[in-house]
């Protein structure tokens, strides 16, 4: 995925939770510009860019948690539940995709092996990248798998694909119900509260009071 | 103390850092000290190091031990008690080295918890206050702060007894080698290790602090010889007010520490340290509004003494059984001691160099446990480490000079990738491990032939992940990432 978008208009001498707020809202918006692919259950790279979208935006609360409203706890919570769902489809995705490339070679010879590793390098709608250096290591002859361990590695392509259609759908089913639930709208509203009784502020009116006599 | 009819004690106490006798004669609220010396044998570098006490340290310990109990006997001290703790607690070889110990020295050495030293270092530390202190004027709750080398332990008693006790793994020789490593102290890393206290204690909230803080431990007790000496204070008064400690880390930030040591007869070692102490100690004062601290020479063994000569030779059981300690989360104190802690206040520039700090050194602390291989979960703790710097590098690229924030990236990227391919492997072993226990039989040989050969991939790629690391410069790395931010360079938006 692309690197986080740099954000403008930063005041360095302001408190930090008036930053923050401008940080977060960024984080979201990156989040829901993949959105729009999370009906096309073949969209890989763009569920994986949704995934990290996800984990930025869970980072940037973490970082600046107590610089924020309070609250934040749950939102930490559901956005770690979408990354592990998406983790797990990705973690599918990257098997998946190696077993199609390690027993598509044992089937068409050397340049269909030569394509199936290069094309992982092009960048392109879908298209999902698959590390080269362990997909040569895999498909090199002099490991090639015997009929018996073939016939078990189609067996467990055949389950993952399965598993991951139920991955799918459990992520989908979830994200459809945080956005009935208006989940985009809970964490706008939690970065753009500011915290009027931070224990900060208490102590400083505290302290104004007692100097006030 | 005018009775010399009280029986003469030694107390030696077996520390991560020294090894430190005192021979008193004894009284149950009072000692006379006859002798005081104190040996930086340093048994903690070791255990650091390797988790073990080295030969090296365990013959320089019963050197020192056998020269300390010539030193008793000289005095006709009887008994000797001998106790040892944190460092000789965390040694794989405790046992073996205490049997040495007793062995050749004759010496039986008690190896104490961690509640029954809080205990010993509360006697220590406050029985001259409480001695001057009249009935009346004596506050109901007093603190008493040691303040070690690798930690803090704070502990606040109610009408003499401790209600409640902690422990910070920061102390003034982990602040100073992890914040303040240049000499004399720069500025710039002041300001870095003064606001990662700010906000590390601003998360132990602590409803009633006492109004007397008592604090001991070495660092405390040269700074106020330090103080003494430099400001012509009083030096009947064990007493360092705020401004005090301010003028001193003006004068340890304006000195380099040999020149500090040689000026005010202080042990090289301990000058170094001493900024570090001073920025402890003032955070904790400005932290709970205390204006003043008191410094107390005694510790743990002149407790020692005092609980010997109160219980006799059931002074360790008779501890264990009063010791009347609360944990961290009782009503009174709420401890939320994280370091990922900011306040909404803190200015965005000052945060941003704390935290890039904080995260870099959180990235290079794994690198030694992802070399030795033996976990494969530190490789997975120090990719996370690199994303949450990397998080922060994301939110703070506007105010990074541009130049420096695009190498340190591409470093941080570079790890991340390196670090991603091995735990991206480790991720699909496991799973495919834990697969193959529940699948058909005719599924395994595929599954186990494709174990086999995601294992061998990955033991190639640790050797180039070995090798990366080896290269891995952490001191070099943790400097360009501070180095992102400097101070007043914030060159987007408003500055």
């Amino acid at each position: 995925m692309a690197k986080a978008r740099a954000i403008k208009n930063l005041d360095a001498t302001a408190p930090v939770g008036d930053n923050a707020r401008v940080i977060a809202k960024t984080r979201l918006e990156e989040l829901y510009e993949w959105d729009a692919y999370v009906d096309d259950p073949y969209r890989v790279r763009e569920l994986h860019n949704l995934r990290i979208a996800a984990k930025r935006l869970r980072y940037t609360l973490e970082i600046f948690a107590e610089a924020l409203s309070e609250g934040s706890a749950p939102i930490i919570e559901t956005l770690t539940q979408i990354q592990d769902e998406l983790g797990e489809l990705h973690d599918s995705d990257v098997m998946i995709a190696l077993l199609r490339l390690c027993l598509g070679s044992l089937d068409s010879g050397s340049g269909y092996e030569y394509a199936l590793a290069h094309a992982p390098q092009r960048r392109g709608k879908g298209r999902f990248d698959v590390d080269p250096t362990l997909l040569a290591h895999l498909v090199a002859p002099n490991v090639a798998p015997s009929a018996e361990q073939r016939q078990g590695l189609e067996r467990l392509l055949h389950g993952l694909q399965e598993r991951r259609e139920a991955q799918y759908g459990k992520f989908r089913q979830h994200w459809y119900q945080l956005k009935a639930g208006d989940f985009r709208h809970e964490v706008l509203n939690l970065i753009e509260t500011k915290e009027v009784d931070s224990a900060e502020s208490k102590r400083e009116k505290t302290e104004a009071a007692k100097a006030g006599g | 103390m005018q009775n010399h009819h009280a029986p003469v004690h030694a107390a030696i106490d077996i520390g991560s850092n020294t090894i430190h006798v005192v021979v008193a004669r004894c009284l149950p609220d009072d000692l006379e000290i006859l002798a005081d010396e104190e040996e930086l044998v340093r048994i903690g570098e070791s255990v650091t190091a390797t988790g073990a006490i080295s030969p090296q340290k365990r013959d320089e310990a019963i050197t020192t031990l056998r020269k300390y109990k010539a030193l008793a006997e000289e005095h006709d001290a009887n008994p000797i008690l001998v106790v040892a703790t944190e460092a000789i607690r965390q040694a794989s070889n405790s046992e073996a080295f205490l049997a040495d110990v007793q062995r050749e020295t004759g010496l039986e050495v008690h190896l104490i918890s961690g509640d029954v030293e809080a205990v010993l270092t509360f006697y220590g530390a406050t029985y001259e206050f409480y001695k001057e202190t009249k009935d009346a004027d004596e506050p109901d709750l007093v603190g008493v702060m040691d303040l070690g080398g690798g930690s803090t332990e704070l502990v606040i008693a109610k009408h003499r007894k401790i209600s409640w006790r902690t422990s910070f793994s920061i102390g003034s020789g982990w602040l100073h080698d992890r914040y303040l490593s240049s000499d004399p102290p720069a500025l710039a890393d002041l300001a870095v290790a003064r606001s990662f206290l700010q906000t590390y204690f601003r998360g132990i909230h602590i409803k009633r602090f006492p109004p007397t803080l008592i604090v001991t431990g070495g660092t405390a007790n040269a700074l106020l010889h330090l103080a003494h000496r430099a400001f012509e204070l009083d030096t009947q008064q064990p007493l360092l007010g705020y401004d005090d400690l301010i003028r001193c880390e003006g004068l340890l930030s304006a000195e380099a520490s040999e020149e500090i040591a040689k000026r005010y007869q202080l042990a090289a070692k301990r000058a170094k340290i001493l900024a570090a102490g001073v920025l402890i100690i003032r955070t904790v004062m400005s932290s709970y509004q205390l204006d003043q601290i008191r410094i107390s020479p005694h510790g743990i063994r002149e407790g020692a003494l005092l609980a010997y000569t109160r219980f006799g030779e059931q002074w360790l059981q008779r501890v264990e059984q009063s010791r009347d300690v609360t944990t961290p989360t009782s009503n009174e104190v709420q401890v939320d001691a994280g370091t990922d802690v900011m306040v909404q206040s803190e200015p965005f520039e000052q945060a941003g160099r704390r935290m890039l700090s904080e995260k870099a050194r959180k990235v290079v602390e794994w690198r030694s446990d992802v070399l030795k291989h033996e976990d494969i979960e530190a490789v997975h703790k120090m990719r996370v480490a690199s994303r949450r710097l990397r998080a922060v590098l994301d939110a703070y690229e506007p105010a990074c000079d541009p130049r420096r924030f695009k190498k340190v990236y591409r470093s941080v990227k570079e790890l991340a990738d390196i670090l991603g391919k091995a735990r991206d492997t480790d991720v699909m072993i496991m799973n495919l491990r834990s697969q193959l226990e529940e699948t058909p039989s005719e599924e395994q040989p595929g599954i186990q032939w494709l174990i086999d050969h995601l294992s061998d991939y990955r033991q190639q790629h640790q050797k180039k992940l070995d090798a990366f690391l080896q290269k891995f410069d952490s001191n070099s790395f943790v400097q360009q990432v501070e180095s992102c931010l400097p101070q007043g360079g914030f060159r987007n938006g408003k500055s």
